[in-house]
């Protein structure tokens, strides 16, 4: 479903264009139906790796494709939903607006798009601040209307920088429920998180990155044998790594 | 048009709703009312003054609705980071500068006639009062100065999109558009002077002349949507010229945002 092929990436920074290497040969699989976590430390390449795939970034070597299509194809984007990581919206539309942008873009009727907005406002807890413009809402109110805009065309992809960024406790439980109800209908989803109870709860794999190199990728129940937590595996690559430790 | 009118939509109420176009709008209405007591107060040329100042009024709310909501409309979409939201779903990167330009638009005609009506308003009141001081007064010829400033707003705002599609930060994109309007403005009467400096008794290098006419093909000449003084005093306009004016206007507009979108195209969004 999600293909990344010797994916490799630089930044140049700085007056003097010093090259920074922010992806460095990056193979990745994700099958359909399948929960990815992609763990790493901050600044390890994990946002630029999901812009690669929504193609806000290209990468300089290597192949990004989703459903067997290139992502640079415009196409494939109706079947794929993106949630930044602190999203920021319009300040003047209103949530309900906003989700009437994600449905016409992605082609869908005006009955659909009331339909299934009405869904995602309950499933999300926005239903009595749907049309309230968006520069009243809090962060975590931000991050839900996020999430039910990337979902407003029933995506077969989603792909969600730090979902749980910036939600309270109650605001984590739903982005959960929200995952694992995708999940039973088969969906894709490639998440980032620095939870990482989070991603134990839901993944079927993980990814973890350092420096722009893939470090691990396995299944969560080949890592977490005996009493091993997700932490220790990721504390252990990130050393392995001699990148630090910053969670 | 599937991807783009959504896009147009979602920048035209972006913008209508802006908190700085109602006070734009609102010093516009101060200058209309101001400009009947203005006027009065001269008690010769009431009508040329007051029809210059209701135009005055247009085309300065104009310019700043371009360089303060305009501007932001796309410049903050890149400085906030929605253009990720915008740009994640199936909308290419020239539908997007398409679209916003197109909402653009929309916001400045819309705008535009709110404010011609306002200003129609204040001259009739004015002509009311001082029926005597109106001997040529043509409705058409405001019409048209009022649509051509309509117009040049529309290539401003091209341009900053021009500008926007490359540059960093919105400040940066403002600089360069204030400063393409005031070349834009001045443009013709430096032409004038380089080419007859003999009339003002001046001596211009061959290297100037050369700067001035590549400056002149290069840079919009916004003089030319003007029509202030001949709106005031009721001049005849030959068509030739309008239709002119008209497909200089649309040409450098569809030249402006077609440089945006291929220069958008190549960009990344980290």
């Amino acid at each position: 479903m999600i293909k990344l092929t010797n994916i490799s990436k630089e930044f140049k920074e700085g007056i003097q264009a010093k090259k920074i290497k922010a992806i460095d040969d990056l193979v990745l699989e994700v099958q359909k139906g399948e929960v990815f976590g992609f763990l790493g430390p901050n600044g390890a390449g994990k946002s630029t790796t999901i812009k690669i795939l929504v193609n806000l970034i290209r990468p300089d070597k290597g192949k990004a494709l989703i459903m067997d299509r290139d992502v640079n194809d415009t196409a494939v984007r109706k079947h794929v939903g993106y949630l930044p990581e602190n999203p920021y919206f319009y300040d003047y539309l209103t949530a309900e607006e906003l989700l009437w942008f994600g449905g016409k873009t992605t082609g869908l009727s005006a009955t659909a798009i009331k339909n299934r907005a009405d869904e995602l406002f309950q499933k999300v807890n926005l239903e009595n601040a749907r049309k309230r413009q968006l520069r009243t809402y809090s962060k975590g109110m931000l991050q839900r209307a996020g999430l039910a805009l990337s979902l407003i065309h029933d995506p077969d992809v989603a792909i969600l920088d730090e979902p749980m960024s910036g939600l309270d406790p109650l605001g984590r439980k739903m982005v959960g429920d929200v995952i694992l109800e995708l999940k039973a209908r088969g969906k894709t989803i490639f998440f980032s998180s620095h939870i990482l109870t989070d991603v134990e709860r839901f993944c079927d794999r993980v990814g973890i990155i350092v420096a722009g190199r893939l470090r691990l990728v396995d299944r969560l129940d080949n890592l977490l044998v005996g009493n091993t937590k997700l932490e220790d595996v990721f504390l252990r690559e990130v050393e392995k790594a001699g990148g630090g430790i910053e969670i | 048009m599937n991807t783009l009118w959504p896009v147009a939509l979602i920048t035209f109420k972006e913008g209508i709703r802006n908190r700085a176009l109602y006070g734009i709008t609102l010093l516009a209405l101060l200058f209309f009312i101001a400009n009947f007591l203005i006027s009065g107060m001269f008690m010769q040329e009431v009508g040329k003054v007051a029809i210059d100042i209701a135009l005055s009024a247009v085309s300065l709310s104009g310019l700043l609705l371009v360089l303060f909501v305009g501007i932001n409309l796309m410049a903050k979409d890149l400085d906030k980071k929605t253009i990720y939201m915008v740009l994640s779903r199936p909308i290419s990167r020239s539908q997007y500068i398409l679209g916003k330009f197109l909402g653009m638009a929309l916001l400045i005609i819309t705008t535009m006639v709110f404010l011609s009506v306002c200003a129609a308003l204040s001259i009739q009141l004015i002509k009311m009062v001082y029926p005597n001081y109106f001997p040529r007064f043509s409705w058409p010829m405001i019409l048209l100065a009022l649509s051509f400033n309509t117009l040049s707003m529309i290539l401003l705002s091209a341009l900053a999109f021009f500008f926007a599609s490359f540059t960093s930060t919105s400040f940066i994109t403002l600089v360069l558009t204030v400063i393409v309007y005031i070349i834009g403005q001045s443009l013709s009467d430096v032409k004038a002077l380089v080419d007859a400096p003999q009339t003002v008794g001046i001596h211009v290098s061959a290297a100037t002349v050369k700067l001035v006419q590549l400056a002149y093909y290069l840079f919009p000449n916004l003089s030319v949507f003007n029509l202030k003084i001949q709106a005031a005093h009721s001049l005849f306009l030959p068509a030739s010229y309008i239709l002119w004016t008209v497909t200089y206007g649309l040409i450098y507009t569809a030249l402006a945002i077609t440089g945006a979108a291929i220069i958008f195209r190549l960009r990344e969004f980290p």
